[in-house]
């Protein structure tokens, strides 16, 4: 789970896209699935997700993203089924409509996570924020806000690994307990964890502020981000998408 | 007892970290691995308590095979001490932290007899019990998470680096009230640790790794005296057994200021003589 939100090097076609692109293609993703009703092109949406995955030379990571939000995806698609009333019945309480409902919200689901995820397994968290800085003009405190916040999810997952596994050794049953009874047993270690992230985020700014973070403005980055061929045969694409999910 | 036969693990999509290692610690045994960044020390103490279950070989706690029982369910008789103690400790008082420990693994003797445990440990440790873990110093903490893991009286105790990020005098502390209880209850002790100095006066026993396999294992001053060992594994042996090494006539054999000023009176008397 760690390295699902980690950069892989690369030189792949996605690699070489512009950050913004990047950034700008997830969104169109997203609204795509949420602009169009039928349920081909959702699944149009989710081979595009994959697509991009391997043509990115992160066919591994892409398929680790998919399988872990297919678990959230079974648990929302029998949640669906089973509390949507109309239709006609196909099994017990379960609808025709149901089923169709409840499958096209995990495909949406699916189709708008895994973008976010891919995004940054392609591009290093640095880019992602100077390119936001320099392109979008967001203001540097924002933009390092939203990486750092990104950039502590493998870590604070990491921590939480290592109080369960000290908790463990000290003869919590985290490694007998399943479900809800192993659910129970991490609320209290929120405490811990918070108190860490609390302490890890003031040295961050501590660090960040001796290194003159306020001094920084969207021209003291040294790397430009300039838009070449492919940003803009990905932008086509992007706007084909759109078109697709308005029409179709 | 502990016992690692022939154990190698790799992590996922990387090479092996621990490489067919096997040593067998005995009950009392108060032992070091030595070993630079990345030699498989960690990795090796994690082993033990099954933290991490061996790719290959086997992992036996008192002739048990690790793997076919719960990490949760040895904490009665295997007590870890992790490197950062802010991972052990989850309540807010200290009392309720070493109460939560005893809680866990004796429940059964009652919470009478647990609040009485917790007192005695607490008074051993000079702690009030009201003190909040988290306001404490980072030596506090440490000492709060040790007590916590003495208090249910393991029978083998691993230690993860306990004494980094500490002062020489909460090294001492913790140091002692660990040598103490290896020697008054034969407590088994395997440590990690990268301070030579406190594996000279603590560890009777030392394992050297590098690159993930076992190089060396014997007494901790015969170990240190192996400059070529000492070399391969990158390690520098305590000024100590250095100076000793370094000045000759008599002076190898000096592993503790005690045995140098020792060795300078007989040199003395034998000039005298002549």
């Amino acid at each position: 789970m760690n390295n699902l939100f980690q950069y892989v090097p690369g030189h792949s076609l996605i690699h070489r896209l512009n950050p913004v692109t990047k950034i700008f293609l997830t969104i169109v993703i997203c609204i795509a699935a949420f602009l169009t009703d039928r349920l081909l092109f959702l699944a149009g949406l989710l081979a595009v997700d994959l697509l991009i995955g391997i043509v990115a030379g992160v066919a591994n990571r892409t398929w680790n993203i998919f399988r872990g939000l297919l678990k959230i995806a079974a648990f929302l698609f029998l949640l669906q089924a089973l509390l949507t009333r109309k239709g006609t019945p196909v099994f017990w309480i379960i609808t025709d409509q149901g089923l169709l409902t409840a499958g096209k919200v995990v495909l949406r689901l699916v189709v708008v996570c895994m973008p976010l995820a891919l995004v940054l397994a392609v591009t290093r968290i640095t880019d992602l924020t100077n390119a936001m800085v320099q392109v979008m003009h967001v203001p540097y405190p924002y933009a390092f806000t939203l990486s750092t916040a990104i950039r502590f999810i493998p870590q604070f997952l990491e921590e939480m690994a290592g109080i369960m596994e000290a908790q463990t050794a000290r003869g919590v049953a985290f490694d007998k307990a399943r479900g809800l009874k192993k659910f129970s047993m991490i609320l209290p270690l929120c405490a811990p964890l918070l108190i860490s992230s609390v302490r890890r985020t003031d040295q961050t700014a501590v660090a960040a502020e001796a290194r003159g973070f306020h001094l920084r403005t969207r021209t003291s980055g040294y790397k430009q981000y300039p838009f070449t061929g492919i940003d803009l045969g990905a932008a086509a694409f992007c706007l084909l998408l759109l078109t697709g999910a308005m029409l179709l | 007892m502990i016992e690692l036969e022939h154990v190698s693990f790799s992590y996922a999509d990387q090479g092996p970290s621990v490489q067919d290692v096997t040593f067998r610690l005995e009950k009392g045994e108060f032992a070091a691995i030595l070993g630079a960044n990345g030699a498989g020390k960690t990795t090796t103490v994690r082993l033990m308590d099954g933290l991490l279950k061996p790719t290959s070989g086997r992992v036996l706690i008192h002739g048990a095979d690790t793997a076919k029982s719960s990490v949760s369910e040895r904490a009665a008789r295997v007590g870890f001490l992790f490197q950062n103690p802010d991972r052990q400790i989850c309540k807010n008082t200290v009392r309720e932290e070493v109460l939560f420990g005893l809680r866990t693994v004796r429940g059964q003797d009652g919470e009478e007899a647990l609040q009485e445990r917790a007192d005695a440990v607490l008074k051993e440790f000079s702690f009030t019990g009201e003190e909040e873990p988290f306001s404490l110093s980072r030596g506090q903490r440490q000492r709060v998470a040790l007590a916590s893991i003495l208090a249910v009286e393991p029978e083998i105790l691993i230690l993860d680096e306990p004494t980094t990020g500490l002062d020489y005098l909460e090294c001492c502390q913790i140091m002692d009230r660990i040598r103490r209880m290896n020697e008054e209850r034969q407590v088994t002790v395997i440590m990690v640790c990268h301070d030579m100095e406190v594996v000279l006066d603590y560890a009777r026993r030392a394992l050297v790794m590098a690159g993930g396999r076992l190089l060396a294992d014997g007494p901790v001053p015969e170990i240190f005296r192996d400059t070529d060992l000492m070399e391969r594994a990158s390690i520098l042996p305590p000024q100590m057994i250095a100076l000793g090494l370094r000045l000759g006539a008599g002076f190898e054999r000096a592993d503790s200021p005690e045995k140098m000023a020792e060795t300078v009176l007989s040199l003395r008397g034998k000039e005298a003589a002549r």
